[in-house]
């Protein structure tokens, strides 16, 4: 039986992370005009990056971008329960679409864990302040969900202890936000090809070095938010790898809490406040109440359970196969709730052109995504199936 | 409050005490013995968020009856609980007080645990048109009668009562409120102490049961539903948690919400997977299957709780967190 959250929370810290949520939102609600989108009607994805990367720097310059980070890298410490504050509060605000400001929490711990320390300390702050964006070369043609078959080769300029420089060459895919990205947290293939994932090392790599190809593919809800990354001979230092040669899985496996403790969180905040956005304009009759009622129910199990796993994290657990659960609660809300927009708005999404609609098609269509992105509901099934209920091997 | 060691031992002391009794027969008097031996009216006193939480999951998991909810409802309500007082709770599918007055006549209709049985005086919360009122009737003023229905192992009670309301107490509205709650997490938690029991026995039979070779457990498609029982039962002790932790009607209501939801997901991939000896007699997966049905509607349906609050989200036009880091 699961413990009460009482008797592994520190109360401690709950007052604190409440007082930080208090003073923040006093903040914004005084800085709402500043930090207010600026371009008119419909944002494209331009609009978008720049929106967010502006956000970052004011939020940066305020100092609340430093909460909750390491002071080696320029942040100012805390529980990193606080930057996840931060992340749910620009998402509830409209402020950053959630999916691109929320790269950071997957991609600066990475940097901080595994990167050299002067290197972590000269990039991360770039990254935090929104002087930089970045991308995370995982994806390939033939690796999507079985990450470890990758195949993108880094081959080693001479001995590989020794070697001044590695040469990189194959193609990466899905690769979100490649076009606008400075640096690339990159994912190769070092070792024989069947080494599957001993086989793998991760390296920081400069966008701009020669032979990189940026290709941007256009999603169904017609974003074009992630590209095709070419290699062709990309010559990158060795000080750029990230851990130990052949160590790149424990670099990939390392995001994880990450991405289901703060990235949920922040995703969970932003479909409350779709919620919102959907119950400001529903008809007032029972079937709506009905409907509208099951997605809440669903999101409010959906935060209690990613509020107990964000405790055990804080509290010094490992996160394994057990966050699959909340990656399939995720999915499903997320999904359910779209779905709630089309049943409660018909036409809305089908066949309105104007602004708001114009959102929630893009919005929908992209929640088509949610059982596939990040591990499809498949393969969650198939950890929880082996590893939390321990059935074995399947056939 | 407890410690989570502490809270480990109790778990285990009221595990094993209910699965002895469990042993001594079928009627809920021996779980209420042991309960009583265990100390349970002094740790509901004390305690009364950790007793309800173990109590009423042991209760789940091992397919047991007690009739421990009227101490739980009785003391949320501001009186002493004793053997000898039951409490007339909600109709099946009602959240609403039982009783109602007219003049000074009170009508009631509602459920009861075997406990009236026994009792002397039964409990009864009335609607007026102001606050609630409470008032104690004599069992031999109502008309009891066995609840067969789906779960007759259930050992409820349907009760109607026709005296006078003229010793009626007024009643905070707060404390009915309280009361329900606390309820709603008792059943709740009730709710997944067995769909636990069921997973644990679809599980187990997955893992036994060979066909085309080899054990059923290594085809996807049982595992997954067995994957999907697990989701619904986690997500279930998540909202119990926040339930405990934030004890408010509010976080109750959802509790109970998610545990009708729970319920019918758990119970139907976990048949699915026991197929034609989980329809039998002979396996106990019926007992928790049939448990669940007759729990669902106390104190409020799934449907009712989140009717009520889709009504509440229009009306507000506002999308409250109840859960916070």
């Amino acid at each position: 039986m699961a413990l009460s959250n009482s008797s592994i929370l520190g109360s401690r810290e709950v007052g604190e992370i409440a007082e930080f949520r208090r003073q923040l939102w006093d903040w914004l609600d005084a800085h709402c005009d500043e930090l207010a989108p600026t371009h008119p009607g419909t944002a494209t994805l331009d609009d978008q990056i720049a929106q967010m990367q502006r956000v970052k720097s004011i939020l940066f310059q305020a100092g609340w971008m430093r909460f909750g980070w390491p002071e080696s890298v320029g942040g100012w410490g805390g529980s990193p329960m606080l930057r996840t504050e931060l992340g749910a509060a620009i998402a509830e605000r409209d402020l950053a679409d959630p999916g691109l400001y929320s790269l950071i929490e997957v991609l600066a711990p990475t940097l901080i864990e595994f990167a050299p320390p002067a290197l972590a300390a000269d990039v991360v702050p770039r990254l935090l302040s929104g002087a930089e964006m970045w991308c995370q070369g995982f994806s390939e043609p033939n690796t999507g969900s079985d990450l470890a078959s990758l195949s993108c080769r880094a081959v080693p300029d001479g001995d590989p202890e020794t070697a001044p420089t590695w040469v990189i060459n194959g193609q990466k895919v899905w690769t979100s936000l490649a076009q606008y990205s400075d640096r690339c947290v990159l994912l190769t293939r070092t070792g024989s090809a069947d080494s599957r994932h001993r086989g793998i090392t991760a390296f920081f790599v400069d966008m701009n070095t020669p032979g990189i190809t940026v290709k941007p593919l256009e999603m169904i809800n017609g974003v074009r938010e992630f590209a095709e990354v070419f290699f062709d001979d990309v010559v990158v230092p060795a000080d750029r790898m990230l851990g130990a040669r052949n160590g790149g899985w424990g670099v990939a496996m390392s995001i994880l809490p990450y991405e289901r403790s703060a990235c949920f969180w922040q995703r969970i905040a932003y479909l409350y406040a779709r919620l919102q956005r959907l119950v400001d304009v529903v008809p007032g009759d029972d079937r709506a109440a009905e409907v509208v009622g099951e997605v809440f129910l669903q999101l409010h199990a959906l935060r209690a359970r990613s509020r107990a796993t964000q405790h055990r994290l804080a509290a010094g657990a490992t996160l394994g196969a057990e966050t699959s659960i909340e990656k399939v609660l995720l999915a499903t809300a997320e999904q359910t709730m779209y779905d709630a927009v089309r049943r409660l708005l018909p036409g809305v999404v089908e066949m309105d052109d104007d602004p708001a609609a114009q959102e929630w098609r893009t919005e929908y269509l992209y929640s088509r995504a949610a059982t596939i992105y990040g591990g499809t509901i498949e393969v969650q099934r198939g950890i929880i199936a082996r590893r939390l209920l321990d059935l074995g091997r399947d056939q | 409050m407890i410690d989570s060691g502490e809270r480990l031992l109790l778990e285990e002391s009221v595990r094993a005490a209910v699965g002895r009794a469990r042993g001594v027969g079928k009627d809920g008097a021996a779980i209420d013995a042991a309960l009583a031996a265990l100390g349970w009216l002094e740790l509901l006193g004390t305690e009364p968020d950790a007793a309800v939480d173990v109590v009423f999951r042991a209760l789940g998991a091992a397919d047991a009856t007690a009739t421990a909810l009227d101490d739980v409802i009785v003391s949320a309500l501001g009186t002493a609980p004793r053997a000898d007082l039951a409490v007339l709770l909600p109709g099946t599918g009602s959240s609403d007080p039982p009783g109602r007055t007219a003049g000074d006549r009170l009508q009631a209709v509602g459920l009861a645990t075997a406990r009236v049985d026994t009792a002397g005086e039964i409990l009864v919360v009335c609607r007026t048109e102001a606050a609630p009122c409470i008032v104690t009737v004599p069992t031999s003023a109502a008309r009891v009668r066995e609840v067969r229905g789906v779960d007759p192992d259930g050992e409820l009670r349907t009760v109607s009562v026709e005296e006078s309301a003229a010793a009626a107490m007024p009643l905070d509205l707060a404390a009915w409120e309280a009361a329900l709650a606390l309820g709603r997490r008792a059943v709740a938690q009730q709710i997944a102490g067995a769909c636990r029991a069921m997973l644990d026995l679809a599980r187990g039979h997955a893992l036994e049961r060979e066909q085309f070779g080899h054990p059923i457990a290594r085809f996807q498609a049982v595992r997954n539903r067995l994957a999907d029982a697990l989701v619904g039962l986690e997500a279930l002790d998540a909202t119990l948690a926040v339930a405990s932790d934030d004890p408010r009607t509010e976080t109750a209501a959802l509790a109970k919400a998610v545990a009708g939801r729970t319920a019918r997901t758990v119970a139907s991939h976990c048949q699915q997977v026991l197929a034609g000896i989980g329809f039998t007699t002979e396996h106990s997966f019926h007992r928790y299957l049939k448990r669940t049905m007759a729990l669902e509607g106390l104190f409020g349906s799934a449907d009712g709780i989140i009717l009520a609050w889709g009504r509440h989200l229009i009306a507000s036009r506002r999308v409250p967190r109840l859960v916070e880091l």
